[in-house]
């Protein structure tokens, strides 16, 4: 078979030219995509100083910072750091809560099946687009300038920049609402309000409520780094605890905040399946 | 209507209706408990994050008088658009701030991606024997996605020292779990015939990976790592607050120091580069999700 | 020659493969006949090593293949090939990559893993798939074709890890009559040119007599059968398939109109 097939190289060759190409325009392309990322990460490394020298030594460090912290203990903050957990939580839920209610009626007009006007749905679009352009921690930066130190600003923060984010994945649910039902409505002389709240609606409220839930547990972990900038919550304390070096209380907050995040994991995951079922 | 609809009589209507009230009542009662459980939870929620609506409307004048400030000239009285060369003059310096800033959302991306891939073949139950291997693989990804890549930031910038390379890790290990997740459902869910049929011809572990499960996710894997890097975009312009490096040193000195000015010409430049990014990479993702 | 020595795989506590024992020299199409889940697929599957037996013994020429571990293991898999009824090609990869993947074995893993196949191993798998009028589809994605173009290709990727043994598990299940015997008239072509040994589980017992040199019946895991096609009469059909065994012996329903057949394939 090898030597058969060996032997007729020269008309298999002749016969199919392109089998036998080495280089295909697929694999040219393929290979300038990869030299192009190969060129960018290394005016990466030029231009952010990636030196391997100080990333092993900085290694070492690490390695002495991590067996610092077992075993976790929170050590005389304990009551300082359930406070903060707890702000954490009440940050993300408000904030959540509260950019979920704003964010329905923005959606209703950024998107094409129930806007009022194309222009009301370009307008709403862009405002969507630069709140989520800004990332809640700056969002936190601006509420604590407006409204001073504390948690209230970093319950601002999420919910200011989780509008942006619900507006536009709301919006999106709705535009991809069956026909169907709406058409029923439409056909049975309903007007558009009625469309819009018969058939549109309890189609796309229940896959929203999934939404919310989903984002919840990201928002707990947006809400845990915000006291970086005195937002509130307990980024402040993990900031405060690695600045000053107490290593077991950093890693008590951080295995705290993982604790919490796969509880909520689990229950709103429990909620989603109880809502779908 | 020409002729009146035929109205059941009222014996027979009656526990019809009851019937109907009955189960919407249960839905009701569902939906109070439901509502019930919110209030309270943003009462609960309330008095813990201080909220006072009080303050919140004292202040809310503040919000705006803020964005005022942030459009007047420091200099005169004019809005800033009216002089764009004062607004934005230190237009060089920021702009190679901001180009830094995507290159380190790009490299972290990059290693977050590779990563991410690695982990998630590891980790996949139907790809790999090994179980001490698998859970290993998938309880790095959940700790690596659970920490907030600020948190790694911070811990990065005391061991490594103040600049990009921190921020670059923090990066690159905070995506390497999400990726590693999403990924692993990707992994999870493949074809299995062609995998058999690359191991029954002889092909190794590598080589299997390689012909019968990267095919099958490639798009996938490429879609969800340009998604990363529209989100790590974000989230390299604020690792400047942890001294991480990028344009975020600049916002935060522009804030602190109270130059106004900066501080909207900086947010402009953000808001910006991100609108471009995501429309560049949604046009990439539309285009493999045709290829899908 | 194939030597097979006491061999079981238990699931639990059903035994799928019931210490069989079996010699099959070289170069016979051999055909392995009995209704579904009588163990035909696992005693392929263990041949192969796709799945480990729970006892017994697996010689080929001598060796004992069932302690096979490693590069050894993967050496012993491209010298036996296999061929499944659902086909198993990577649908998204171009036809002649997935033919390649069975010169796995002959080519340095680099260069596969590039996809920078040598001169030679593309042209031995071209070969393969023009024998099979395949040639003219070697840049179409596998997952395009037609289940029995798709069956096609994995005979020529079968053939060109260049086995001394071919396993093919239910290889026309799943196509049309003209496909199911173009498929089977490969097989025996493949087996009569280059003299590799073939071992086929089939379903029809039609296909079975026609092709093959010599039967195999397994029930409940057991051999219950051996023997050349004309020794089949209905009787020992009629016990090894039980209720199946009209499907299975009605002559071929008759030929399907030409555009049925196409919509088919």
């Amino acid at each position: 078979m090898r030597t058969e097939a060996l032997a007729n190289l020269p008309q298999l060759r002749q016969q199919h030219p392109a089998v036998f190409r080495r280089l295909t325009w697929g694999g040219v392309l393929a290979m300038l995509v990869v030299l192009a990322g190969i060129g960018l990460l290394a005016l990466a490394v030029w231009r952010l100083e990636l030196v391997p020298l100080r990333f092993i030594a900085g290694l070492g460090q690490l390695a002495h910072f991590i067996t610092l912290m077992f075993p976790p203990d929170p050590g005389p903050h304990l009551h300082l750091i359930l406070r903060g957990i707890g702000e954490t939580l009440a940050i993300a839920f408000l904030g959540t809560l509260g950019a979920a209610i704003i964010a329905l009626p923005v959606a209703l007009m950024a998107a094409r099946n129930t806007t009022i006007h194309w222009l009301m749905r370009f307008a709403s679009r862009r405002v969507l687009d630069g709140i989520r352009g800004i990332d809640a921690l700056i969002w936190a930066l601006i509420w604590v300038s407006v409204v001073g130190l504390g948690p209230f600003a970093g319950v601002l923060a999420i919910l200011v920049s989780d509008i942006g984010t619900f507006g536009k994945v709301f919006s999106e649910a709705l535009e991809a609402a069956d026909r169907k039902p709406q058409e029923g409505i439409l056909s049975a002389g309903g007007n558009g309000l009625a469309r819009i709240r018969l058939g549109v609606l309890p189609q796309v409220l229940p896959v929203i409520a999934g939404q919310v839930l989903y984002f919840f547990e990201s928002n707990v972990r947006s809400s845990a780094i915000i006291g970086i900038v005195g937002a509130g919550g307990i980024g402040l304390h993990l900031t405060e605890m690695i600045r000053t070096l107490e290593w077991q209380a950093v890693s008590f907050i951080i295995l705290l905040i993982l604790v919490l995040v796969a509880v909520i994991d689990v229950i709103s995951g429990r909620l989603r399946a109880a809502m779908a079922g | 209507m020409s002729q009146a609809l035929p109205l059941l009589p009222a014996a027979q209507l009656a526990p019809l209706l009851a019937a109907y009230a009955r189960s919407r009542r249960a839905v009701f009662w569902r939906g109070l408990l439901v509502a019930a459980c919110l209030v309270a939870g943003s009462l609960a929620s309330g008095w813990m994050a201080e909220v006072d609506l009080g303050k919140f409307g004292k202040h809310i004048g503040g919000f705006f008088s803020y964005f005022d400030r942030l459009t007047r000239l420091e200099g005169g009285g004019g809005r800033v658009w009216t002089d764009p060369g004062e607004w934005f003059w230190g237009l060089r310096p920021w702009l190679v701030q901001l180009g830094d800033t995507v290159l380190m959302a790009y490299a972290g991306t990059l290693f977050g991606a590779l990563g991410g891939f690695c982990l998630a073949v590891l980790g996949a139950a139907n790809l790999v024997q090994n179980q001490p291997l698998r859970w290993g693989a998938k309880r790095l990804a959940e700790f690596c996605r659970t920490v907030p890549d600020l948190v790694f930031a911070l811990l990065f910038v005391i061991a490594f020292g103040l600049g990009p390379l921190p921020g670059v890790m923090a990066l690159a290990i905070h995506s390497l779990g999400a990726l590693g997740k999403q990924n692993s459902e990707l992994v999870e869910n493949i074809d299995m015939k062609p995998v058999e049929g690359a191991i029954a011809a002889g092909a190794s572990w590598v080589a299997m990976v390689r012909f019968a499960v990267l095919p099958q996710i490639l798009p996938g894997f490429l879609s969800y790592s340009l998604l990363r890097f529209e989100i790590n975009v974000r989230g390299a312009a604020v690792l400047g607050f942890v001294g991480a490096g990028g344009i975020g040193q600049d916002l935060i000195e522009a804030v602190r120091k109270f130059y106004y000015n900066d501080v909207a010409a900086l947010l402009v430049l953000i808001i910006l580069t991100v609108v471009v990014i995501d429309t560049l990479t949604g046009l990439l993702r539309r285009r493999l999700l045709e290829a899908r | 020659m194939l030597v097979i020595q006491g061999l079981t795989r238990r699931f639990g506590a059903a035994t799928a493969v019931d210490n069989l024992s079996l010699e099959i020299p070289r170069g016979a199409f051999v055909g392995v006949i009995g209704r579904s889940g009588a163990g035909k697929s696992t005693l392929l599957r263990m041949i192969n090593r796709l799945q480990d037996p729970s006892e017994g013994q697996i010689l080929w020429q001598g060796q004992d293949i069932t302690t096979l571990r490693g590069a050894e293991l993967l050496a012993w898999r491209a010298r036996c090939a296999m061929v499944f009824q659902q086909f198993n090609l990577s649908p998204r990869l171009d036809v002649l990559t997935n033919v390649l993947v069975g010169r796995l074995h002959h080519v340095p893993t680099w260069r596969a893993l590039l996809r920078m196949w040598p001169q030679a191993d593309r042209a031995i798998a071209l070969s393969a798939l023009e024998q099979f009028g395949m040639g003219t589809l070697a840049a179409q994605a596998a997952g395009q074709l037609s289940g029995g173009q798709q069956q096609r290709v994995a005979l020529a990727r079968a053939l060109v890890q260049e086995p001394e043994i071919i396993l093919a598990d239910e290889p026309v299940a799943s196509l049309d009559p003209r496909n199911a015997e173009m498929v089977m008239q490969a097989l025996a072509d493949i087996n009569q040119r280059y003299g590799i040994t073939v071992l086929c589980n089939l379903h029809s017992l039609d296909l079975a007599r026609r092709y093959c040199t010599r039967l195999v019946g397994l029930a409940h895991g057991r051999l219950v059968f051996d023997d050349v096609p004309a020794a089949l009469t209905d009787a020992v059909a009629q016990s090894l398939y039980g209720i199946e065994a009209r499907d299975v012996m009605d002559s071929p329903p008759p030929a399907l109109p030409d555009g049925f057949a196409a919509a088919v394939a």
